[in-house]
This record gives C-alpha cells, structure tokens and sequence, in this order.
C-alpha cells in the first residue's frame, strides 16, 4: 500500500474504503466484459457480423486495458482484488455481456455491446464525480478510461441507427487515454 | 396495487433472501432480480428498502433505468 497516497486521499474527504469497492467492482466488470466480449467477437460474423467485428476487438482489448491500469491503484490504496474469480465476477459493478439467445442477431448483439459500454459510462462517472478535486490520480485514470468508454458507447450506438456520435473508430493503438497507466 | 410505508418499506432490503424493493417519487419497485441490485445493494453507496427520490439527482443515471423494474406499489407518506 501506498501510506501516504491514501492518507492524502483520506484527508481530501474521499471515502477509501466505499472508492476501493468501487475500483474493484469495475474492474471486474472489465475484465468480465473482455471475457464476454471475446464470445461476442468469434460470434460476428456473415455480412452483418463481420462489420462490427473490428471495433468489437478494439473495445475487447481496451477493455482488458483498463483492467490492468486499475490493478496498480486499488492496491496503491490499500485494496486488493479477491482470491476466487467467481466472487469477483459476482460482484462486476456491470451485468454480464452475455451472447444473445440468436448470436445471428446483429441488433441484439450490438444492445449487448452498447448496454455494457453505457454501464462502464454511469461507473466512471460517478469514480469521477466521487474523486474530483481530492484524489487526483484515480481521478486521472478514471477519466482516461471514460473517455474510452464513451467512445466504445458511440461506436456501436451508431450501427444501432441512433444518431451520429462524431466518432471515428481507433485509428493507430489502441487505448490512447489510458496508455499512460499501463506498466 | 399494495401500499407501503417506509417502515415497512425498510423490511425489503434485499438481506437474508428477502425481495429487494426501492421507492422513487411515490412508486415501490421490485429490483429483486436486478443484477445490480444483488443483496440490496447497488454500486455499494444505495440499498434497497428504502425511498432514493432524493438520491437519483447524485446518481449517473436517470429515471427512465427505473422503467426495466415492475412497479409493485406505492409509497404512503409516514
């Protein structure tokens, strides 16, 4: 644990303890939604499928990402993450991505895909609005990862006909908010 | 449609295998079954049993979430 980095997030009036079921609750919905989203992805496929394919990968991995970039604070916080992964899946601050009854069903995949991404949007903002002004650095890789996350939600609210997002899918690497916190 | 006070609201907590229910502007929902609402409780600062009207305007979401739940109620002024 780093002593000193949570006595200052202590002292800034952040409650530690509610901040690191948080983190660690949506870390789990990170690594969940990279599981499921690896499902998702094999299951795209035929003419409808396959053009969703890529940004589907792009948020698997970022996704994965954003998992490890949390790791380092929860712990950094004096967390941990649990020692069953079934108890950790359990507790995802987001519902499964399960593979829809049709995996044919191009819609209902693309509802299981921004459904979860919106889930991650409320999660980081509400870690945000928790953290802002008092605990810089979780409020930094908060941010960072929902700026992906809002981007993910764009990508397939767009092939569901909602409306233009303003978004281009990932040009160049993946995770160009979150980079900075992976080690 | 059944009538709740928020004494008896408190005893559906979502704890020991009861039902979770929550009230909002005078509707008692049933989020028994809501993946996010396992044990009563949600995103760990909100648990079941108890009226979030005041709650919502802090919460990232909006009224309209509360539409996927089945309205099993109302919500008596104490």
């Amino acid at each position: 644990m780093a002593k000193v980095a949570r006595e200052m997030v202590e002292r800034a009036g952040v409650n530690v303890d509610q901040l690191l079921e948080l983190l660690v609750k949506n870390a789990a919905a990170e690594l969940t939604t990279y599981y499921y989203y690896t499902i998702l992805r094999v299951n795209l496929i035929g003419l409808e499928g396959e053009g969703i394919k890529e940004i589907a990968e792009a948020a698997r991995i970022e996704d994965r990402n954003h998992f490890e970039a949390l790791v380092p604070r929860i712990y950094e916080l004096g967390g941990k993450l649990p020692e069953d992964m079934k108890v950790f899946h359990d507790m995802s601050a987001c519902p499964p991505a399960s593979l829809p009854k049709d995996p044919t069903d191009i819609k209902a995949m693309l509802t299981v895909l921004v459904e979860a991404e919106r889930c991650a949007v409320r999660g980081y903002t509400q870690i945000c609005n928790m953290t802002a002004g008092k605990d810089h650095r979780t409020y930094d890789l908060s941010l960072a990862i929902l700026n992906e996350e809002i981007q993910h939600e764009s990508w397939f609210s767009e092939f569901l006909g909602e409306g233009p997002s303003g978004h281009f899918m990932r040009r160049g690497e993946t995770s160009p908010f979150v980079r900075k916190f992976l080690e | 449609m059944q009538r709740f006070t928020e004494k008896e609201l408190v005893q559906y907590n979502g704890k020991d295998g009861a039902s979770a229910f929550i009230a909002y502007e005078g509707k008692v929902y049933d989020v028994s079954r809501s993946f996010l609402w396992q044990d009563g409780q949600h995103q760990v600062l909100h648990t079941a049993g108890v009226d979030l009207t005041a709650h919502l305007d802090q919460a990232p979401h909006g009224a309209d979430l509360l539409e996927r739940f089945p309205v099993i109620g109302m919500l008596d002024e104490d």
